[in-house]
């Protein structure tokens, strides 16, 4: 690998595993891009190219990791970099590079503003006050009333079924009890009528 | 009667007179009264004929049951019909008392969707044309929106949450459409509205509900807040939802229905009712204070399924708003609210099986204190809703064991001695049998006669439904197949009230809104019950006799033929066959409102730069994968540190997949934020012997659009 001023002639050979270590590097970094729905095949290749530049040159220092890990380390923190610094907030976690995806998105970045894709400053002013409008909120200020269940107020034949069913409900005894009772009630009714 | 001085909510004065209101429910259910107290003697009276048997006894009193509910429901279409004619349109016309009114509304509401388990694309469409229709008024500002979840399936509520954020990006309704999904959905849609009213409801006046699949025109809605603000005892604002978007020939029967027979009935309904009006749980406004202040739902004695919790909250909780003295309307004139119809007979009855539990339960209601008349009164209607098909089938086992006694023991060939209708009216038995018949026909008839009528004879109506030809086919098509599906539907009620009874509770599950139709398998395997009993009562009846067959036939064809009518309903194909006849139209389907029309066209909660519902990517797995959707769903999410069990967790999600881990455990981890963050580096990190390859089948997914591109913007 080499920067992008290199002359093909300088490119040093690689082995086959190298290969195809880099070559699952840049898939990685090519559909992390695609991911982001950047779709101008000239961009996307350009970044890839930095990107692995970068990687390679930290394989260099680190030969103990993957080729992907790294070129997508790169890539991710490229991304968080630069729209920490678009947003002009600190990344201080993780979270944080959600907060940029999601910028990115609302500000209508799929559309509209490729072309200043992980470019350094200065950029657009719709663009970086797109980017520092976008938020999510489910939902508005909390404007809380109270709702607190009134027991229903039952008159004598309502309470005493309550109460009945309620025991009925602790005591299965008393369930089976009844049951018992109205199955024998129907039967005798039945055969009363229809006997 | 209705007692506003128990807690006035307002110094409004009532918007009904009170003697006007009283004379009104007197005339109404004394005439019902009446006419059942004179069918009922007529019955004893050839009973008495024919002389008395025991079994007669308890057929009677099945009889006064049955056609008491008969009467009433055929007096609603009556006095509906009689309520038209004469003009009385004051009868809350919402209309008219919004007439003239163009300020801006002087309060904000908030327009409610709770959802449970629905296709998001389309809950976001319908919200889409509301918000567009209420945009076309000019009082955008007064409404904001809330797409309340109560989603258990995890997919859905990632899909849920990426639908929103591209709804909210094309019609730029951050700040205006909220979307907020509930951890635990304790007391289901009720306890749904109400987290909505602790957390939100001191900023409106009032909510409009809707359901998932209501529709409701923008102008109607700024109609109905308006009127919420100028009468300040009014707590509930109903509206008649009508059916669309049937596609089955079960669906098109029933929006047919309701379209052409439905007018009568709410007009006859609100005759009576006025104030106290009830709630059907959704496309109806209501005001907050009143509701946070008196409708949190009691707890009924016992467990489920006849106490516990209150599955049916609407009726109960219009009946403690007018308990408190808060006046519930029916909006009858309200033309642009919509709704949709279970596709087929077998989710009907899975619907029917729910909302019958919720009815049953109301039995306790009946004995509360402090409600008034029309509440009561709503309350026993929708109890005899369900409990009607098992006294009918009582009443039918009753009247067959009374042939089969007579047949067998030859008791018709004894003389019979002179009754009362002998002496005054000089009839014999069988000219007696046959009024009464006819009566009873008539009765079940006349509501159907008098819409078609209507539908004829009014040029309006006649045009919106494509003429009279299609109104007289539709109607007649109509009557043949509810009369074949109403025996299987009294078998299935009777099951599930036995169910009920025998203490078998029914879960919470999501309605089916579409479907290719019903397989003659679980056809067969549904409708066994009412096959099997029709086989065996038909054969029964032959031995009776030949007549009683014939008397007994159009019941016995709609038991046996349950499956076969159930199938041939269920089809789409059939329902589009008939649609391009103008068969079973509606005025909607031939003429779609513009509400429906931009409904049709909303699509702002698709767009492939936010998408979960990629095949290669779905829900929790683009929740993981993809970096938009990633972004989404961690900034809507609280903030958390990450634990070891989170971290070890989410180890094992992505080594074992997505559905290697418990339910419990997946819907965990995506309330946690660091865990999706750290998924999501993961994911893109490792290679392929480092995870799952669900995961990096995903990573792959976008990659293919490299090498197989054909859309500008959307890996394939």
């Amino acid at each position: 690998m080499g920067p992008s001023n290199h002359s093909l002639g300088s490119l040093s050979p690689l082995s086959e595993e190298e290969l195809s270590e880099w070559e699952e590097a840049y898939a990685a970094v090519e559909a992390y891009l695609q991911a982001l729905r950047l779709r101008n095949r000239l961009l996307v290749a350009e970044l890839v190219r930095g990107i692995l530049w970068r990687a390679s040159a930290r394989r260099a220092r680190e030969p103990e990791k993957p080729a992907r890990l790294l070129a997508m380390e790169e890539a991710l923190s490229e991304i968080a970099n630069w729209t920490q610094d678009v947003l002009d907030v600190p990344l201080e976690n993780r979270r944080l590079a959600a907060r940029g995806r999601l910028a990115l998105l609302l500000a209508g970045m799929p559309d509209k503003w490729q072309s200043v894709f992980l470019t350094p400053a200065p950029w657009p002013p719709a663009f970086v006050d797109a980017m520092r409008k976008s938020y999510l909120a489910a939902g508005p200020t909390f404007a809380a009333l109270t709702m607190v269940p009134k027991p229903l107020e039952l008159n004598a034949i309502g309470s005493g079924a309550a109460q009945w069913w309620e025991t009925m409900d602790r005591r299965p005894i008393v369930r089976l009890m009844f049951i018992g009772l109205l199955i024998l009630l129907g039967a005798t009714t039945v055969w009363y009528f229809f006997r | 009667m209705d007692n506003y001085d128990l807690n006035p909510p307002d110094s409004g004065k009532p918007f009904f007179n009170g003697y006007r209101t009283a004379l009104r429910r007197t005339f109404f259910f004394g005439i019902v009264i009446l006419v059942n107290l004179a069918a009922s003697l007529w019955l004893a009276d050839l009973f008495w004929r024919m002389q008395w048997q025991k079994a007669h006894f308890p057929l009677l009193a099945v009889f006064v049951l049955l056609n008491g509910l008969l009467t009433l429901g055929s007096f609603h279409a009556i006095f509906g019909a009689f309520d038209i004619l004469m003009g009385r349109r004051r009868s809350v016309r919402i209309s008219g008392l919004a007439e003239g009114k163009t300020a801006p509304l002087e309060k904000r509401h908030a327009v409610v969707m709770p959802v449970y388990n629905e296709d998001s694309t389309k809950t976001c469409a319908r919200i889409e044309a509301i918000y567009r229709s209420i945009e076309a008024t000019g009082h955008l500002e007064s409404f904001d929106f809330f797409i309340l979840s109560d989603t258990r399936d995890l997919d859905l509520w990632v899909q849920e949450e990426t639908s929103w954020t591209n709804l909210c990006r094309r019609l730029g309704g951050f700040g205006r459409i909220y979307y907020r999904r509930r951890k635990t959905n304790e007391n289901r849609k009720a306890g749904n509205i109400g987290d909505f009213v602790r957390t939100w409801g001191g900023g409106y006046e009032a909510m409009l509900v809707l359901d998932a699949d209501s529709l409701m025109d923008g102008a109607d809605i700024v109609k109905m807040a308006r009127v919420m603000e100028a009468y300040p005892r009014l707590g509930i604002l109903q509206t008649p939802p009508k059916l669309i978007r049937g596609s089955s020939v079960f669906t098109r029967l029933q929006q047919f229905a309701m379209r052409l027979y439905g007018p009568l009935f709410i007009r006859g309904l609100n005759y009576w009712q006025l104030a106290g009006g009830s709630y059907w749980g959704h496309n109806a406004l209501i005001r907050l204070k009143p509701f946070s202040e008196f409708c949190e739902l009691p707890a009924l004695p016992g467990r489920e399924p006849f106490g516990g919790r209150i599955l049916s909250h609407d009726f109960v909780e219009a009946a403690l708003m007018v308990a408190e003295g808060w006046e519930v309307w029916l909006a009858w004139d309200i033309e642009g609210t919509y709704e949709e119809a279970p596709p087929t007979l077998v989710d009907h009855l899975i619907r029917d099986r729910r909302w019958m539990q919720g009815n049953l339960q109301h039995m306790w209601l009946i004995f509360a204190r402090k409600l008034p008349f029309p509440t009561r009164m709503h309350l026993f209607m929708g109890i005899m809703a369900y409990l009607g098909s098992p006294l009918w089938f009582v009443f039918l086992l009753l009247s067959t064991w009374i042939a089969f006694d007579r047949f067998s023991s030859g008791l018709s060939q004894l003389p019979s001695p002179a009754t009362y209708v002998e002496r005054w009216f000089d009839i014999n038995g069988t000219q007696q049998t046959i009024i009464l018949s006819l009566a009873i026909f008539a009765l079940l008839f006349l509501p159907k006669i008098l819409a078609v009528t209507f539908g004829i004879f009014s040029p309006t109506t006649r045009r919106s439904f494509g003429g009279i030809l299609p109104i007289l086919i539709g109607a007649m098509l109509e009557t043949i197949v509810s009369m074949l599906l109403a025996p299987c539907i009294m078998a299935a009620h009777t099951l599930m009230v036995l169910s009920i009874i025998l203490g078998r509770a029914v879960g919470w599950g999501n309605q089916n809104r579409e479907t290719d139709g019903t397989s003659w398998g679980d056809a067969l395997r549904f409708h066994a019950f009412p096959t099997i009993l029709g086989i065996l009562w038909t054969a029964i009846a032959l031995h009776i006799s030949h007549v009683f067959a014939a008397w007994m036939a159009p019941i016995l064809l709609g038991l046996i033929l349950s499956a076969p009518v159930s199938v041939w309903t269920s089809r789409s194909r059939y329902g589009k066959a008939l649609a391009r006849h103008k068969i079973l139209a509606t005025p909607e389907e031939i003429d779609p409102p513009a509400v429906i029309r931009l409904a049709d066209a909303a699509h702002a909660a698709v767009d492939p730069a936010l998408n979960a519902a990629h095949a290669a990517r779905l829900g929790v797995i683009a929740a993981v994968v993809d970096p938009y959707v990633n972004g989404v769903h961690v900034s809507l999410l609280e903030h958390s540190e990450m634990s070891d069990v989170a971290q070890s967790l989410a180890e094992r999600c992505l080594t074992l997949g997505p559905t290697g881990i418990s339910k419990n455990e997946l819907s965990e981890l995506l309330y946690l934020a660091p865990a999706m963050l750290m998924m999501h580096r993961a994911v893109w990190l490792r290679s392929v012997e480092g995870i799952n390859s669900v995961w990096t089948n995903a990573v792959e997914s976008y990659r293919r659009r490299l090498e197989h591109s054909s859309s500008p913007s959307e890996p394939a």
